[in-house]
């Protein structure tokens, strides 16, 4: 037992004698690696603490309330009635909330690839062009992205305005296309999804381009000249090169894509007060505040939201765990 | 009117209630800042100056502050505020909104200020929906009536007059529409159902009636039908307006020309005469063509409206229930309510009616008003609204959709909301 003390116990101190025997202007610090000790938590501790509190206790609270009959008298003060499961058999036997899920996941996907395919087709041309343009390119794109979803929907729902849209006056009078004369765009729920869905994919595309770019910074150089040499085109080098060099970079960004687009609310929602038809356009974010907030129903809107964040986990952990098996690899 | 829309629930929450109201009171009162929600900018900037200054002149001390909130989202944000330890006194609520907060427990109960405020005089349809089980929660603000405006000198070049009945108003929106072509006779986007409620009223028909306690959707009756089909003879033929567009800026089609007839809020004749400058223009060299009368009835008269206006009443969460009492008796006063009506709206109080003066707007003022109806007063009916159901069903009937079937299905929709 002792000898194990003595055996530990030098080396701090000649650690720490070397510090004051010799002390250099800068300390190699960072590059210091210890396992174990308090340090780490410590440093995380406020971090935990503070998600604890701005998300662990309204999942909690959502969680809660999903089992609880909760109206705007409960908000008031009114003692909430423990139901159970009554929400939740409500929720899945409600052939509206099947609806809307189906409609919400095929929208998601179709946005995703759009997405998708778009931003690695600009951060491809990104790559090509020459500095001037793409910091014009760049630019755009951070305009874009920074516009608020609120004022993009506004924005987009006056181009496609029936009466006095941009769209509309230019397919008129510029080709002639007399049926788009005070053509609705948002009446029929097909184009309506089409409207939403430019106007979320032109906000989502920046940020997958940006990305992308970045992650294609990164590919070696050397390694697509030999396959050039030897003879590979653009689309084989993209596919057996790049595309694998940045496969964590898309199942990322593609997660990330799932999980906004899944839950979107505010283009959905301004959209539907610009036209189109509610009950055929309502997706996921929507229903939940309609049935919650604007319905007063907080404990069938709880089941909703909870059952929404369990597919939305599932999701992101089967990537999560694709990413981390070819990480391993 | 806007969205106006009404939840409501049981009533639990008096001990909470009680003991704010007793709480508050008290010597501390002194220095304290009253609060008061008004919604949207239908309030004159007259009206709310008087209040301020009155307030503090006869509360030495205090002061009162107005903070604007949109019609927007309201039950939302007054669920949330309301709840909340930062409440604020006094709050404006559609009226067909109040019964989500009087049934919740979210007002002060007021009726031992009933006669103080205005007793018999308030007007009686907004007394009982600011009233919940018995109590008087919150008192009438103001009432706005639905009117026609029109252009005269497309009236004249079609040879029209104004109408007497539903159905020369109907015809009159045909020939304006057929006289020239791509305007509207009547203008009339789609989601706009307000505008709907007459129709199926004039014809005998209703939205949802009570039948013990469950409520029974009428939207499908033959009557009922009669209306909603005139309803879609007018989008169809009359209406050029987007089929599923929103009531919202009904002036810019009056001031561009292609809307000669439409129905709308009576405070929409500012929205039109607007200066040219303003944030939302409007088109003042219009003002001596801007006609204006009340919708006349199936069998003449004025036509059943739909009575838009508001209720204001007091937090149960107020840290200053006296002092926000005292601010509802300026606010119910008969200066306060003159400038209402000096400026359109209907004054809270039977009394003052003639302030709207003599002119044909005020004519048609109360003409319809003397005939206003409201929505089912049913606590979940702005859950009807929320969901979207009669927007929707407007829609799809401006679209040419089959009537009987529309009907049918949102009376299923209705009633399982209503009775859910």
């Amino acid at each position: 037992m002792t000898t194990v003390d003595r055996g530990l116990d030098p080396a701090p101190s000649a650690f720490e004698g070397e510090r004051i025997m010799a002390p250099t202007p800068k300390p190699a610090g960072p590059r210091r690696r210890r396992r174990g000790g308090l340090a780490p938590y410590a440093l995380l501790g406020p971090a935990i603490v503070i998600l604890a509190l701005i998300t662990g206790w309204p999942l909690i609270q959502l969680v809660i309330t999903s089992f609880q009959q909760f109206g705007r008298a409960q908000v008031f003060g009114a003692p909430p009635e423990w139901v159970w499961f009554e929400n939740y058999a409500n929720v899945l036997t409600d052939p509206v909330f099947w609806d809307v899920l189906g409609r919400t996941l095929v929208f998601t996907a179709a946005c995703v690839v759009i997405t998708m395919v778009l931003g690695t087709l600009i951060a491809l041309m990104m790559m090509r062009l020459p500095k001037p343009f793409r910091m014009l390119l760049s630019i755009g794109m951070l305009l874009a992205w920074a516009m608020p979803a609120l004022t993009a929907t506004v924005v987009w729902g006056w181009m496609f305005d029936t009466a006095y849209g941009v769209v509309n006056y230019v397919l008129v009078n510029w080709f002639g296309q007399e049926q788009y004369f005070q053509h609705s765009w948002l009446i029929d729920p097909l184009s309506f999804f089409l409207v939403a869905g430019i106007i979320i994919v032109w906000g989502a595309v920046p940020f997958a381009a940006f990305t992308l770019y970045a992650g294609l910074t990164q590919v070696p150089d050397e390694v697509l000249e030999a396959a050039q040499l030897d003879g590979a085109g653009g689309v084989k080098r993209f596919r057996l090169i790049i595309f694998p060099f940045l496969k964590p970079i898309f199942l990322i960004v593609t997660i990330l894509q799932i999980i906004w687009d899944l839950r979107v609310f505010t283009q959905i929602f301004a959209l539907q007060d610009i036209g189109g038809i509610r009950a055929l356009t309502t997706t996921l974010g929507v229903y939940i505040y309609q049935v919650s907030i604007a319905g007063g129903e907080f404990g069938q809107g709880g089941a909703i939201a909870v059952l929404t964040a369990i597919l939305l986990m599932s999701i992101s952990i089967y990537y999560i765990r694709q990413v981390t098996k070819e990480e391993e690899l | 009117m806007r969205k106006l829309g009404i939840v409501a629930l049981g009533a639990a929450a008096a001990l909470t209630l009680a003991g704010c109201a007793s709480g508050g009171s008290g010597a501390s009162e002194d220095g304290a800042e009253i609060r008061v929600w008004l919604v949207g900018t239908d309030t004159p900037d007259e009206a709310r100056q008087y209040l301020i200054d009155t307030f503090e002149e006869e509360n030495p001390g205090s002061t009162l502050v107005i903070e604007e909130q949109s019609w927007d989202g309201l039950v939302d944000r007054l669920t949330t505020s309301l709840s909340g330890s930062d409440s604020p006194d006094v709050v404006e609520v559609g009226n067909t909104q109040a019964s989500a907060f009087t049934s919740a427990g979210a007002f002060l109960d007021l009726t031992e200020y009933y006669d103080q405020l205005g007793g018999d005089d308030l007007l009686p349809g907004f007394v009982e929906a600011g009233s919940y089980d018995g109590k008087f929660y919150a008192a009438p603000l103001y009432s706005g009536a639905r009117l026609v405006f029109y252009k005269k000198d497309a009236l004249e070049a079609s040879g029209l007059s104004v109408p007497t009945t539903l159905d020369e108003y109907i015809a009159n929106g045909e020939k304006l529409a057929a006289d020239n072509p791509g305007k509207s006779g009547i203008w009339w986007p789609g989601q706009d159902w307000y505008n709907a409620l007459p129709y199926i009223w004039e014809n005998g028909g209703e939205v949802a009636v009570p039948d013990g306690d469950e409520w029974d959707a009428q939207l499908s009756s033959d009557e009922s039908i009669a209306g909603l089909e005139q309803v879609q003879q007018v989008m169809t033929n009359a209406s050029r307006a987007p089929k599923d567009g929103n009531e919202t800026s009904p002036e810019v089609g009056f001031c561009d020309g292609t809307t000669l007839q439409l129905s709308a809020p009576s405070w929409v004749k500012w929205s039109i005469l607007a200066p040219e400058d303003a944030e939302a223009p409007g088109c003042p060299d219009q003002e001596a063509n801007l006609g204006v009368y009340a919708l006349p009835g199936k069998d003449g008269g004025a036509a059943q409206v739909f009575a838009g206006g508001s209720n204001i009443g007091v937090s149960a969460k107020s840290a200053h229930p006296e002092l926000a009492v005292k601010a509802l008796e300026i606010i119910l006063s008969d200066e306060f309510q003159t400038i209402y009506g000096e400026n359109g709206l209907v004054p809270a109080k039977l009394s003052l009616a003639d302030t709207l003066g003599t002119d044909e707007v005020a004519q048609a003022i109360a003409a319809a008003a003397g005939n206003a109806k409201l929505t089912p007063a049913s606590p979940k009916w702005a859950d009807v609204e929320a969901a979207g159901i009669l927007q929707d069903l407007f829609v799809n009937i401006a679209q040419g959709g089959d009537v009987k079937a529309l009907a049918e299905q949102a009376d299923a929709d209705i009633e399982a909301i209503l009775n859910g």
